[in-house]
């Protein structure tokens, strides 16, 4: 079982009730899961417009008496986080889970931002899983902490953790039907004005040390090996790393894995290091643990030596593995590692030398690589700044294309074109993806448009949050005539916001959109251009639905003269050159879009009109 | 380590990775084994590189293959095998596809020079030589073509794994998990595969490495 399904295996034994979310690597398939069996568990589900309504939703629940769960990737809780700060003083009622997903090494997201500092700062109680099995357990205990102390609880996970799978031993499943609650009215009990403010603040801190004392004697923070003179201290990720690199170095420190990181044990963690000679933090990012055993060091063991990132012995940034982690406890313990791992990847590097790289490309028929191709072609020699956002088009900024100037945060590509208007002498057009656009595009929009801003924006309308997993968002009309949902309709939503400059152009129409788009841009004022065509990945889904063909494309070997548009202009991953230098298409993976078609200027593309 | 298997499966986005790892830990936890994988699903994008690190054995716990320390390298697709080389230990196992996918970055820059050609197959198995001798290049496309679906180049791939006896999952377990994972429409054809693929690798390596009888 995927981690991520742990956690909605855990919520779903705990009779969670309400379930609202924002997809985002590492966390996607949690928000997946639950939009596939919502229904069937009798669990209210919804993917919210970002994750502060999605925060916001549960909260509702849990304040009026049903378990609530939510979950977001690391910068998602920035989103989040002026609900987030404010439900650490008002409590909930019923359990209120929020799962938030770190990214060390940034895989899929703009930093590598440590989350762990959210608890401490709103005083929420956090866990961190180090695998399935903790999750599932970590998840059901967090429901009932939060509800015994009346406080959101915080699951702090890492992308090692999330998308880890293994074998779990499940609970028994046992849900009740849903059923609404009265509410019951209680002055200023969730309103924090005034003094009502100050009164939580102290209730605050009166539960956090009543949190701090259960967590004193919590079996999610546990020792493997006491005794030894030296020890690691350990959560998350680190843990699993940490315990194959004793193994690898046949050492057997005692190791402290902690499950409960805020608030901290000290008393336990001042008990582990006491008899300690010298201890080895292992903690992925910043120096959490490491600050704080520094400070209860001082006055449990103050000769102890503590190593970490501090000394040098692990980095603050990238992820860890059982080899980091075997180095580090190698030069603590003065021992060598059985094998010489950087020698192993130094020989990898040469090795690779000359290796293509592979990096993250838009998918062979993906709209946004017409829309990109209309843009080139329609800005030919107009300098322009290109402020853009967060989705499938964030790879544009990449190679081949190199296309774009600033990335933010969800959103922030209308706010940074703001004030790149003002400034630069270039005209300024800014680009976002219709779910970026309900996410957080809309005030930026309505700033735009009070201010008479004078630049272009341009919306990517795929129809679903493409890059997550093409998921539904506010704007896509349901395949399925699911009546739950009234899909907004993006042109309506910019004339009702006072935009009355609105192109729409065809993201495949690479022959007429350039015409459009460039009499749009030559336009003073604030613009808005809709390029709208549906996500390919979900086309294709769609299609194999409804038993609709895919048709590739093919090469005249006898008309192509090597010019290479479709190549060197168009970047489809489906084309690749032939032992004779001509332009090859891999039928297998060619979605049939016919954009490459209308680019080759000798017209030697066509349809191979067999379905693959 | 006895009875511990280390294996990174890698290929491009779109080829059937996740599907190769749910039916080997479908198979394990049918055969009491322990089983950890490391996933990446981050972008959902086809084309790009994508790899699973998946282990077996009562002790593993971290999700990622220590350098130096993977036994074996099932690669859908060639030039990927090289990318991730430094997990594989002194002769290892390979068992690559020898279908090429080019990076369309990488033909992209080929067509703007005169006489380039690309990095491919060749060189990729040259590279891999000086680590181990224990390679198996098969086309796996035209064995899932005889196997009746082209999309079971994976299971082709899964079958080749199945012959050596220091992997630890029971093949009948393999292919009752086949069964049970992959869409029925497709069972025999990926049930055939998996043979078609051991017979590969069974042929290739039988003299030289402890292998099971198929």
């Amino acid at each position: 079982m995927l981690c991520n399904e742990a956690i909605v295996r855990g919520a779903l034994e705990a009779d969670v009730k309400v379930y609202a979310g924002y997809p985002g690597s590492p966390t996607s398939e949690i928000l997946d899961a639950f939009y596939e069996i919502g229904e069937r568990m009798d669990v209210r589900t919804n993917i919210s417009a970002n994750e502060k309504v999605a925060l916001e939703t549960v909260a509702g629940a849990a304040m009026a008496g049903l378990r609530g769960m939510t979950s977001m990737k690391s910068v998602g809780l920035n989103v989040a986080s002026d609900s987030f700060f404010t439900l650490g003083y008002t409590g909930v009622t019923a359990g209120l889970v929020l799962i938030v997903a770190d990214d060390p090494n940034a895989h899929s997201s703009q930093s590598e931002q440590d989350g762990r500092f959210f608890g401490p700062s709103a005083y929420i109680p956090m866990l961190e899983p180090s695998d399935p099995t903790d999750a599932i357990q970590m998840v059901k205990y967090a429901f009932e902490l939060s509800e015994r102390h009346g406080v959101p609880v915080l699951i702090r996970t890492v992308t090692r953790v999330n998308q880890q799978s293994g074998i779990v031993q499940t609970g028994s499943l046992n849900r009740t039907p849903f059923k609404k609650v009265k509410w019951t009215h209680e002055p200023t009990r969730f309103i924090t004005v005034a003094d009502s403010a100050r009164k939580f603040k102290a209730n605050m801190l009166e539960r956090t040390k009543r949190i701090a004392q259960e967590f004193e004697v919590s079996p999610f923070n546990r020792i493997d090996e006491p005794g030894s003179d030296t020890g690691i201290i350990t959560s998350s990720a680190g843990y699993n790393y940490a315990v194959e690199a004793c193994r690898i170095l046949n050492t057997r420190p005692s190791i402290l894995k902690l499950g409960t990181t805020y608030p901290l044990p000290k008393k336990l963690i001042s008990d582990f290091i006491r008899p300690l000679k010298q201890v080895l933090i292992v903690e992925e990012l910043s120096p959490y643990l490491e600050l704080n055993v520094t400070a209860l060091a001082k006055e449990a063991n103050s000769q102890l030596k503590i190593f970490g990132k501090e000394s040098g012995h692990l980095l603050e940034m990238l992820e860890y593995n059982t080899n980091i982690v075997s180095t580090a406890l190698a030069r603590v313990i003065g021992v060598k590692t059985p094998l010489d791992f950087d020698a192993i990847l130094k020989r990898a590097d040469a090795l690779k030398e000359g290796l293509p790289v592979r990096p993250p490309t838009f998918c062979p028929g993906c709209p946004h690589r017409g829309t990109l191709t209309s843009m080139r072609l329609a800005l030919r020699g107009i300098k322009h700044v290109q402020p853009t956002d967060i989705g499938c088009y964030s790879m544009a900024p990449l190679a081949p294309l190199f296309y774009g100037d600033t990335l933010l945060s969800m959103g922030a590509s209308l706010g940074v074109a703001a004030g790149l208007q003002y400034s630069v002498e270039e005209p300024v057009i800014a680009m976002i993806g219709d779910s970026t656009f309900y996410h957080a595009g809309l005030p930026g929009l309505a700033n735009a448009v009070n201010h008479k801003c004078n630049f272009k924006l341009i919306i990517l309308d795929n129809s679903v949050t493409a890059m997550t997993g093409q998921q539904p968002n506010l704007g896509t009309v349901p395949q399925d005539d699911d009546a739950s949902v009234q899909p907004l309709r993006l042109e309506e939503v910019l004339k009702g916001m006072g935009v009355t400059d609105i192109t729409i152009i065809d993201a495949y129409d690479v022959k007429e959109a350039p015409k459009k788009l460039k009499e749009v841009f030559t336009r003073p004022g604030f613009s808005v251009i809709i390029s709208r065509r549906i996500c390919a990945l979900y086309g294709d889904r769609i299609k194999r639905k409804k038993g609709q063909p895919i048709v590739p494309n093919q090469v005249d070997k006898n008309v192509c003269n090597k010019y290479y548009a479709c190549i060197r202009d168009f970047n489809c991953p489906a084309f690749n050159v032939d032992e004779d230098g001509q332009a090859h298409i891999s039928r297998d993976i060619c979605d049939g879009c016919m954009v490459c078609t209308k680019l080759c200027p000798v017209s030697a593309i066509k349809t191979t009109g067999e379905p693959r | 380590m006895k009875d511990e298997f280390s294996v990174l499966i890698c290929g491009v986005g779109g080829q059937g990775l996740v599907l190769v790892s749910n039916v080997i830990g479908n198979a394990c936890a049918a055969s009491n084994l322990r089983v950890i994988t490391g996933e990446q699903h981050g972008l959902s994008q086809r084309s790009g590189a994508v790899s699973i690190h998946l282990r077996i054995g009562s002790d593993v716990r971290s999700p990622l293959i220590p350098v130096g320390m993977g036994d074996a390298i099932v690669s859908l697709e060639a030039l990927e095998t090289l990318r991730y080389i430094e997990y594989l230990k002194e002769d290892g196992l390979v068992l690559m596809n020898s279908r090429v996918a080019f990076p369309i970055t990488d033909t992209v820059e080929l067509v703007k020079k005169k006489n380039a050609k690309y990095f491919g197959r060749e060189d990729v198995e040259n590279r891999l030589k000086q680590v181990t001798a224990n390679i198996l290049s098969v086309d796996a496309f035209e064995l899932a073509r005889q196997a009746g679906n082209p999309l079971t180049e994976n299971t082709v791939l899964l079958g080749a794994m199945s012959v050596f006896e220091s992997f630890p999952v029971p093949p009948e377990a393999l292919r009752e998990s086949i069964a049970k994972t992959v869409p029925q429409k497709a069972k025999d054809a990926n049930l055939k595969a998996f043979e078609l693929g051991a017979k590969a690798s069974h042929d290739r390596f039988c003299t030289l490495l402890p292998c099971r009888q198929i």
